[in-house]
C-alpha cells in the first residue's frame, strides 16, 4: 500500500506542475496591479477585480478580433479537414500511378518550416490580390500534410468488407466515404478537426504579415498590441488578453478530449 | 557554371513569372488593401503604417480623426503593424509584391536601408512655409537630411533619460536628483542597496537585455569612445571598451546593476533605483509607478552626449503623385504646433516641431510635471548615432547581443567587442558602396 | 498514357478476366484514376503552391545576394552556402538546435513514457490529471512563452517564489547563458509532453496482456519485462513520438522569439531563429534562404534516415 500512496503523491505533483501555470495565468488576471508584484507573491487573490480584462479588451477591438478569429478557425478548419478526409480516402482506397511517391509529397509539406513560406506566400497573395482579405488569412492554410496522415492511417485500419460491401452496393466512392467510412471515424475525424482548429485558431506571424486594416485581423494580434504598451508591460492586462485567447480553444479541447485520445492513438499505432 | 547560371536564370524567369519580380525605382504600386468608412470613400485615401500599439497607438489615432475631420480632400487609413522591425519588414515584403504604403515610421535604423536602396520619396519639393526646415527641431530634422536632400520627418523622436525612484533616493539618504556622473551614480550604490524592495535589496541600475545598445551608444561617447568613425568600427578601442567595463564592473564586481528583461516593468515595480529609457514611455511610466518617478540627464563621465532615437516618417516613393501630395498634406498637419504638443503631451516623446515648445497645454504640463522637460533641456548634449548602427543592418543586434554577453556571461569586454568588432566590420562591408555612393 | 505505364498493383479477380473485359476494366480505372486526382487536387495544389513552391523560391534566392529592398538580386552562386557551411557561428547554431532538438525529443519520450505508465496504473483521478497534463499542447505557444517569461521572472516570477524558500538561489533563468536554454526546454516540455504520454498511455493499453503476463510467470522482473517486452512492443509509437517532435522542434520559432530572442548573446539562438534573424531583421534574404534550405535539407535527411531504421527493426523482429 506505500507504492500505491507514493503513486498518489506523484501523479498529485504531476498534476500540480501542468495546472500550476494556468493557476497563476488566471488568478493574475483578476489581481490587482499592486498584488501582481508584491513579494512574497500572493496565492490567491486579495481583491477579485475584473479590471485587467476591462483594461485588455478596450486596448483593441477585441470584439472584431474574436469575430474573424472565429470566422477564420471555422472556414479554415472545415476546408482543411476536408482536404484531409477527400485526400487520405483517395490513397487510402483508390489506385494511381506513382501513389506512394504523391504521399511522400505531401508528407513532406510538413517538413517545411513555417517562416520560410512567409515572403513568398505573402508575395503569392499579392498576386492573388488577397491581401486583407479572409481569402490569404484562410487559404494558404488549408493544404493539409500530418491531418492526412493521421486520417489515411485510420482508413487502413478500417475492415475491408465495409467498403468492399459498399462497392458491391454500387455505392459511389463518395457515398462509401459519406455513409461508411467517415460515420466508423468519428474519434478521428474529432481529433484531426481539433488539432486543426487549434493550429488555425493560435496562428500569429501569417494574420499579422497578411492583414492590414483592425477589421480584419484576429485574436493574437490583440495580444500583440498589449505588449506594445510603450514602456512598462503590464502583466495583469497582457494575462487577461492571454486567457481570452486561450479560453475558447480550452473549453473546445476539454468538450473533445475524450475523442482526441482515441484519435491520436491510432495514428501512432498504426505508424 | 554556365549550367548553374542557366538554372539561375530559368528560376528568376520563373519567379518573374509568378509576380514575384522586383521593384523598378520609378513603378507606380498599388495601395495595400484596407477600409474605408463610407462617408470617406470619395477622398484620396493615404495609407499610414505605424509602429504604435496601448496608449501611444490611440494618441496616433486621435491624430489622424482630427485630420480626417479637419478637411475633405484625403483619408489617412493609420494600419498598425507591429514593432519598428515589423513596419520594416512588411514595407520591404510590400514593395517586392509591388504594393506600397504612403507613409510609415521607420525607426532611427531602418529608415537608412530604405534610402540607400531608392525606396523613399525625397521632401524638399513638398516643404512650405508650415512644413520644412524652419518648422522642424534643427537636430531632429537635419538627422534625416543627406547632401541638402530630406528622406523623413522626425515624429516619435526621443532621447533616453534617467529615470529614478524618488522614494528610494529619500531612503537612501540620496538627492532628489540624478547622479551627474556614472561615478557618481556608482558610489551611490552601496547607499540604494540598503534599502529593500521585492524581498531583496533594491539594485541600482537596470540594463536592457534587448536594444540596449541604443542607450550603449550614449554611453560609449561618455566615455569617449564611439562605435565608429565613418563605417570604420572602434567598438572595440579604448572609449567603448571603457564603457563596457564600467557596466561589466556595475554588474559582477558590485553586483549593482543587472540585465533586465523589461526595464521599464521592473523600475516600475519598485525592483531597481535607475534605468537609462526613452523619454518616449515618460507618460505610462508616470501613471504606472507606484512611487513618484523623478528623471534627470543621463549622466556624463568623461564626455557627455546622447544618441537621438525613435520613429521618422517616410513617404514612399513608389506611389502615384496624387497620393504623394496627399500624404504630404498629412505631413504638414502633423507639423502643426498643437498637433505635435499633443503628441508630446500624450506619450513624452520630444517635441520635433519648435513652435510646439510654446504650446500652452505643454507648457502647463512641463510646469507641472518637470519631467517632461527633461528630454528638451537634454537635447543640447543629444547627437546623431555613429554610422555603423545606423547604417548597417543589424548592427543593433549585433551589439546588443555582444552587451548580453557581457551581462549574463561575465566575458572579457575586450574580448566581446572585439568579435562584435568583427561582425560590424562584415556589415559594415555590406553597405560600404551604396555608403559612399549616396552618403559620403 | 498505357496500361504498361501502370503500377504493378492489380486486383486478383482482375486478373482471370480478359478479352473485352478489358476494356471495361480500363475504362474503370481511368475512372478511378479521374476521382482520385479530383479528390486530392485542391490539396496538392495548395500544399504545392503555399509550401513546395516556397521552398523553391528560397532556393532561388540561396544563390543570390539580396536585401529585399534593391531592385534585384545579384547572383552569387554557391557563395552563400560555402560562406555558411565554414562560418563558426553557423556551426554553433547548429550544435545549439541539436542539443535543443535533443533534450526535448529525449525528455519528452522519457517523460512521456514515464506519465503514460503513470496514468496506466489503478489511480483514481488518473484521468482528469492526463487531461491536464495534455491540455497544454493545444495553447498557443506566444501565449504559453508570455505566462511562462511571467513565472520565469527573476525579480517577482512564481518559480523564484517557488525556489528561494528551499534555501537555494534562483537561476537568472532567461538573463543567463546557462539557463536560458534548459528554461526554454522546460516550457517546450510542458507545452508537448502530455502528446507523448497520451500516446504512449495509449500503446500501454493496446499491448497483449498474455507476453507480459507469461514472462511475469516465467519470473521476470518488472524491469526486464519493461526492457525486454513492452518498450520493442511500443517502438513503432516512439517512431511516431520520434519524428513528429524532431520535426516540431527543429522548427520551435514562437516560444524562442517571445522569451529569449536568440539571446543572452547567442546561447538560444537556434537555427529557426537565425533564419528569422537573418531573413527578417537584417533583411539578408540570401543568407536567410541558404539557411532555410539546409533546414529542409537536414529534416528530410533525418526523418528519412529515421524511417529506414524503422522499417528494417520493424521488418527483422
Amino acid at each position: 500500500m506505500k507504492a500505491r500512496a507514493i503513486q498518489y503523491v506523484v501523479l498529485v505533483g504531476v498534476a500540480a506542475v501542468f495546472l500550476g501555470p494556468l493557476y497563476w495565468l488566471i488568478s493574475t488576471t483578476v489581481k490587482q496591479p499592486t498584488e501582481i508584484y508584491q513579494w512574497p507573491p500572493s496565492w490567491w487573490p486579495d481583491h477579485f477585480t475584473w479590471e485587467n480584462f476591462k483594461l485588455a479588451w478596450e486596448a483593441a477591438p477585441f470584439d472584431r478580433f474574436f469575430l474573424n478569429s472565429t470566422i477564420t478557425t471555422v472556414l479554415g478548419t472545415l476546408l482543411k479537414v476536408t482536404n484531409a478526409v477527400l485526400t487520405a480516402y483517395a490513397f487510402a482506397y483508390l489506385r494511381f500511378p506513382f501513389k506512394k511517391v504523391l504521399f511522400f509529397g505531401v508528407l513532406g509539406a510538413m517538413m517545411v518550416p513555417g517562416h520560410v513560406t512567409l515572403l513568398p506566400n505573402y508575395l503569392t497573395v499579392a498576386t492573388l490580390g488577397w491581401i486583407n482579405t479572409y481569402a490569404g488569412l484562410i487559404i494558404p492554410g488549408i493544404g493539409s500534410a500530418f491531418a492526412t496522415f493521421l486520417m489515411r492511417q485510420h482508413f487502413l485500419t478500417l475492415p475491408t468488407e465495409v467498403t468492399d460491401a459498399a462497392a458491391v452496393d454500387g455505392a459511389g466512392h463518395l457515398r462509401t466515404l459519406w455513409r461508411v467510412v467517415l460515420p466508423m471515424s468519428r474519434p478521428m475525424l474529432v481529433t484531426v478537426v481539433v488539432i486543426t482548429a487549434v493550429e488555425e485558431w493560435n496562428n500569429f506571424v501569417w494574420p499579422l504579415i497578411v492583414t492590414n486594416s483592425a477589421s480584419m485581423r484576429t485574436l493574437p494580434i490583440g495580444l500583440l498590441i498589449l505588449k506594445t504598451e510603450e514602456g512598462v508591460a503590464s502583466w495583469g492586462t497582457i494575462m487577461a488578453g492571454t486567457l481570452m485567447m486561450l479560453a475558447p480553444m480550452l473549453v473546445i479541447f476539454l468538450i473533445a478530449q475524450r475523442y482526441i485520445v482515441g484519435g491520436l492513438t491510432q495514428g501512432a499505432l498504426k505508424g | 557554371m554556365t549550367m548553374r547560371r542557366r538554372m539561375f536564370l530559368g528560376l528568376a524567369a520563373g519567379t518573374t513569372l509568378a509576380g514575384c519580380g522586383y521593384r523598378s525605382v520609378d513603378a507606380e504600386y498599388s495601395q495595400p488593401p484596407g477600409a474605408v468608412p463610407a462617408k470617406y470613400g470619395n477622398r484620396v485615401r493615404v495609407v499610414f503604417w505605424t509602429s504604435y500599439g496601448g496608449a501611444n497607438g490611440k494618441a496616433v489615432d486621435k491624430l489622424v480623426a482630427k485630420f480626417n475631420d479637419s478637411q475633405q480632400d484625403v483619408y489617412v487609413e493609420v494600419q498598425f503593424q507591429g514593432s519598428y522591425d515589423d513596419v520594416a519588414q512588411k514595407v520591404a515584403a510590400a514593395l517586392v509584391a509591388k504594393q506600397a504604403p504612403d507613409l510609415a515610421i521607420l525607426s532611427d535604423v531602418t529608415w537608412e536601408r530604405f534610402f540607400l536602396n531608392d525606396a523613399l520619396e525625397p521632401l524638399n519639393s513638398y516643404f512650405t512655409d508650415g512644413f520644412g526646415p524652419a518648422v522642424f527641431q534643427q537636430k531632429l530634422f537635419g538627422e534625416y537630411v543627406v547632401k541638402g536632400q530630406s528622406w523623413a520627418v522626425p515624429f516619435a523622436r526621443s532621447t533616453p533619460i534617467l529615470y529614478y525612484n524618488k522614494d528610494a533616493f529619500a531612503k537612501a539618504g540620496l538627492p532628489d536628483r540624478a547622479p551627474r556622473t556614472w561615478s557618481e551614480l556608482r558610489s551611490w550604490g552601496p547607499e540604494l542597496s540598503k534599502v529593500q524592495s521585492g524581498g531583496r535589496s533594491l539594485r541600482t541600475l537596470a540594463l536592457a537585455k534587448v536594444d540596449g545598445d541604443w542607450q550603449f551608444q550614449g554611453n560609449v561617447w561618455q566615455f569617449g569612445g564611439a562605435y565608429s568613425k565613418g563605417l570604420d568600427v572602434t567598438i572595440d578601442q579604448d572609449g567603448a571598451v571603457a564603457a563596457g567595463e564600467w557596466q561589466r564592473q556595475m554588474v559582477h564586481v558590485d553586483k549593482l546593476a543587472y540585465m533586465a528583461h523589461s526595464p521599464s516593468t521592473d523600475f516600475a515595480n519598485g525592483l531597481v533605483a535607475m534605468m537609462q529609457e526613452s523619454t518616449g514611455g515618460l507618460k505610462s511610466m508616470t501613471s504606472k509607478a507606484k512611487f513618484p518617478v523623478g528623471a534627470g540627464f543621463i549622466p556624463s563621465e568623461v564626455a557627455s552626449g546622447l544618441a537621438t532615437g525613435g520613429g521618422g516618417i517616410g513617404m514612399m516613393r513608389n506611389i502615384s503623385t496624387e497620393r504623394k501630395q496627399a500624404a504630404a498634406t498629412f505631413l504638414t498637419f502633423l507639423a502643426l504646433p498643437e498637433n505635435s504638443a499633443f503628441w508630446t503631451t500624450q506619450t513624452g516623446y520630444l517635441p520635433v516641431v519648435n513652435a510646439a515648445r510654446e504650446n500652452p497645454d505643454l507648457k502647463k504640463l512641463i510646469a507641472e510635471q518637470p519631467n517632461f522637460g527633461v528630454a528638451i533641456a537634454q537635447l543640447t548634449n543629444a547627437r546623431q548615432q555613429d554610422a555603423i548602427r545606423l547604417y548597417g543592418r543589424n548592427a543593433n543586434v549585433a551589439i546588443y547581443t555582444g552587451l548580453q554577453q557581457i551581462y549574463a556571461d561575465n566575458t572579457a569586454v575586450k574580448k566581446v567587442f572585439g568579435s562584435v568588432a568583427k561582425r560590424l566590420e562584415a556589415i559594415g562591408d555590406e553597405v560600404k558602396r551604396l555608403y559612399e555612393e549616396k552618403v559620403l | 498514357m498505357t496500361a504498361l505505364d501502370l503500377p504493378v498493383r492489380t486486383h486478383p479477380d482482375e486478373r482471370v478476366l480478359a478479352g473485352d473485359a478489358d476494356n471495361h476494366r480500363r475504362r474503370r480505372r481511368r475512372r478511378e484514376y479521374g476521382l482520385f486526382a479530383l479528390l486530392v487536387a485542391p490539396n496538392l495544389i495548395v500544399i504545392a503552391v503555399f509550401a513546395y513552391w516556397p521552398i523553391i523560391y528560397n532556393a532561388f534566392l540561396s544563390l543570390t545576394d539580396w536585401n529585399m529592398i534593391a531592385a534585384r538580386p545579384t547572383f552569387v552562386g554557391l557563395a552563400n552556402y560555402t560562406r555558411t557551411l565554414s562560418d563558426p557561428a553557423f556551426h554553433k547554431t547548429l550544435w545549439i538546435t541539436i542539443v535543443f532538438t535533443g533534450l526535448i525529443v529525449v525528455g519528452s519520450l522519457v517523460i512521456g513514457l514515464a506519465l503514460a505508465f503513470l496514468f496506466n496504473l489503478p489511480l483514481k483521478g488518473r484521468g482528469a490529471v492526463r487531461t491536464m497534463a495534455f491540455a497544454p499542447h493545444v495553447l498557443s505557444g506566444a501565449a504559453v512563452a508570455t505566462i511562462w517569461a511571467f513565472m520565469f521572472d527573476p525579480g517577482y516570477g512564481l518559480l523564484r517564489a517557488l525556489i528561494e524558500p528551499l534555501g537555494a538561489e534562483p537561476p537568472d533563468w532567461m538573463n543567463s547563458s546557462d539557463w536560458a536554454l534548459p528554461g526554454l526546454v522546460i516550457v517546450y516540455l510542458w507545452k508537448n509532453v502530455g502528446f507523448a504520454a497520451l500516446i504512449y498511455l495509449a500503446g500501454l493499453q493496446g499491448l497483449p496482456k498474455d507476453l507480459d503476463e507469461a514472462a511475469a510467470i516465467d519470473g521476470a522482473n518488472t524491469w526486464t519485462r519493461f526492457w525486454a517486452i513492452k518498450l520493442p512492443l511500443l517502438a513503432p509509437i516512439t517512431f511516431f513520438l520520434l519524428i513528429t517532435t524532431v520535426i516540431g522542434t527543429f522548427q520551435a520559432f514562437d516560444v524562442i522569439a517571445v522569451m529569449t530572442g536568440g539571446g543572452p548573446g547567442d546561447a538560444t539562438t537556434t537555427l529557426s531563429w537565425s533564419i528569422y534573424n537573418e531573413g527578417f531583421k537584417a533583411f539578408n534574404a540570401g543568407r536567410a534562404a541558404t539557411l532555410s534550405i539546409i533546414m529542409f535539407v537536414i529534416l528530410l535527411v533525418v526523418t528519412t534516415v529515421q524511417a529506414r531504421v524503422m522499417e528494417r527493426r520493424v521488418h527483422y523482429r
